[in-house]
């Protein structure tokens, strides 16, 4: 299943950025080839030249103005989307040594239509929007570079990007992961995490049939379940990450889940959750005059969550095509 | 008797991790574990099995940022979102409850993109924080949690942890309906 997930994500992924993308050159979406026609205004909050920093000098003059498009415009070159209403986008109008004068918008301002900002990425400006500029008229004729392929190049971006997000994830797991097993190689030794384990016996003999109540894997499963309610993320992987391992050696065919593993990932990712952190100080940063008033709806619903998680991995653990014994190992 | 509840939790989890530190090694010391010997061998282990994760959480993460730039949930939404209507489903919450088991960081961010456009205590607002706080990245927690054993046929445990997480969302609207 995760297998056919997995593929699905990846494949549906680039054959959507490609139909998208399809479909804009189809329907000219970036309204490419086709100049605007637009108007150029002093920017009356800072008329003086712009200092050119670190000694680049491309432009002979360059000053800020404010450049007015109207929504017919807009409309005749953005013909997929719905717009509003004309708008005015804050710009640096420069003239060349070689008499060509240029523009550059500024997309991060509020009403600055949405593809403007990602015709500035596509093209590589990040934040700013280059156009080629011609007197036509008492108004100004606006050139800017053709836009293609938007999604299809945001796709191998995004892939390249995580790869290395990934790997830094994993680092930086290490260290959490080394000070934890460290200390609970320590309480192992000890006899501490058997005791535990011990303790919870009548719950855990009904849950993991398969696991013999004294095993270590009990102890870290605990500590994980106890870590993850009270919201320690980072001392819950590792215990949850020991248990793993305790519970693979228990495994008889490498490779393959057991049904415990299923139950305490069941187990784990619907964790009862006593203390949403993360949650509450999202909506105390978005203002809310009752951050933590969450609690009480996130515990009952992880609670109601957890509880069917556990009958269902119950239940799909005898479905035929996940029946453990038909599952090979390797 | 919430703020009571909430001062007892916050207090137990800054204290957790300490007291669980100071009494594990005290008692292996008690015991007569050689603590820092044993402490240095656990933690090798800990390198190794980070270390192991490594190509499971590229992979997999890789997948779902394929799938979050193309823009395919927006197309996906529209295909579900007739289906998620006949159990009383808001449509303004469903991008928050795609994204969750996929993505952590994908899902913080509509949070509070959907916080900002509903408002924060709105129904829609309590919903969608609800949902982040109830329930864990499903997909990233199979991809670390397998990864560190090796484990590749995963058998039903993707199932299970998704039918968990639509149970969640399922619980979190009811639950919110009822106190709002």
């Amino acid at each position: 299943m995760l297998n056919h997930i997995w593929l699905a994500l990846i494949v549906i992924g680039i054959l959507t950025a490609a139909g998208r993308d399809v479909y804009d050159v189809v329907q000219n979406s970036y309204g490419n080839g086709i100049p605007w026609d637009v108007r150029l205004e002093d920017d009356a909050a800072a008329r003086a030249p712009v200092s050119q920093k670190g000694g680049v000098r491309t432009a002979a003059l360059s000053l800020r103005k404010t450049v007015q498009i109207s929504a017919a415009e807009l409309r005749r070159h953005f013909p997929t989307d719905t717009i509003d209403g004309g708008v005015s986008i804050p710009a640096v109008y420069m003239q060349h040594e070689d008499g060509k004068r240029s523009l550059v918008m500024d997309v991060t301002g509020e009403d600055v239509p949405e593809r403007f900002v990602v015709m500035a990425e596509a093209l590589g400006g990040g934040e700013k929007l280059s156009a080629q500029l011609e007197r036509k008229g008492d108004g100004w004729r606006m050139r800017i570079d053709d836009v293609s392929l938007v999604y299809l190049r945001k796709v191998t971006n995004a892939a390249f990007e995580i790869a290395g997000v990934a790997v830094q994830i994993a680092i930086g797991l290490i260290g959490i992961m080394a000070l934890w097993l460290g200390v609970m190689r320590v309480a192992e030794q000890a006899g501490l995490i058997n005791h535990l384990a011990r303790l919870v016996r009548p719950i855990t003999v009904r849950l993991f049939p398969d696991v013999p109540a004294d095993h270590p894997a009990v102890g870290s499963m605990i500590m994980n379940i106890s870590a993850n309610m009270l919201g320690l993320g980072n001392a819950a992987t590792p215990f949850g990450l020991k248990a793993m391992e305790e519970l693979d050696k228990l495994n008889p065919k490498h490779g393959v889940a057991t049904d415990a593993m299923v139950t305490f990932l069941a187990l784990n990712t619907s964790c009862v959750t006593l203390i949403p952190a993360t949650a509450i100080a999202v909506r105390a940063a978005a203002g809310s005059p009752d951050p933590a008033f969450i609690i009480g709806t996130s515990f009952l619903a992880s609670l109601t969550a957890t509880i069917f998680a556990v009958i269902i991995s119950k239940l799909l653990s005898r479905v035929r095509i996940w029946r453990w014994e038909r599952s090979e190992a390797e | 008797m919430m703020e009571v509840f909430r001062v007892i939790v916050s207090v137990l989890s800054a204290v957790a991790i300490p007291a669980l530190m100071l009494f594990f090694l005290a008692y292996g010391a008690f015991k007569k574990v050689k603590v820092y010997e044993t402490a240095v061998e656990g933690a090798k282990e800990g390198f190794e099995i980070a270390v192991r994760i490594i190509p499971y959480l590229v992979l997999m993460l890789v997948s779902i940022a394929v799938f979050r730039a193309s823009g395919a949930m927006d197309v996906f939404i529209t295909l579900v979102s007739p289906i998620t209507d006949l159990f009383g489903i808001p449509a303004e919450a469903l991008p928050m409850a795609m994204m969750r088991p996929l993505s952590g960081s994908g899902s913080l961010g509509i949070m509070t993109e959907t916080m900002q456009a509903y408002g924060t205590d709105s129904f829609i607002g309590i919903l969608v924080s609800t949902l982040y706080g109830s329930t864990e990245t499903t997909f990233y927690v199979l991809a670390v949690y397998f990864g560190a054993v090796g484990i590749r046929n995963t058998r039903h445990a993707l199932p299970t942890g998704l039918l968990a997480d639509f149970i969640a969302f399922l619980a979190a609207v009811f639950f919110v309906g009822l106190v709002l």
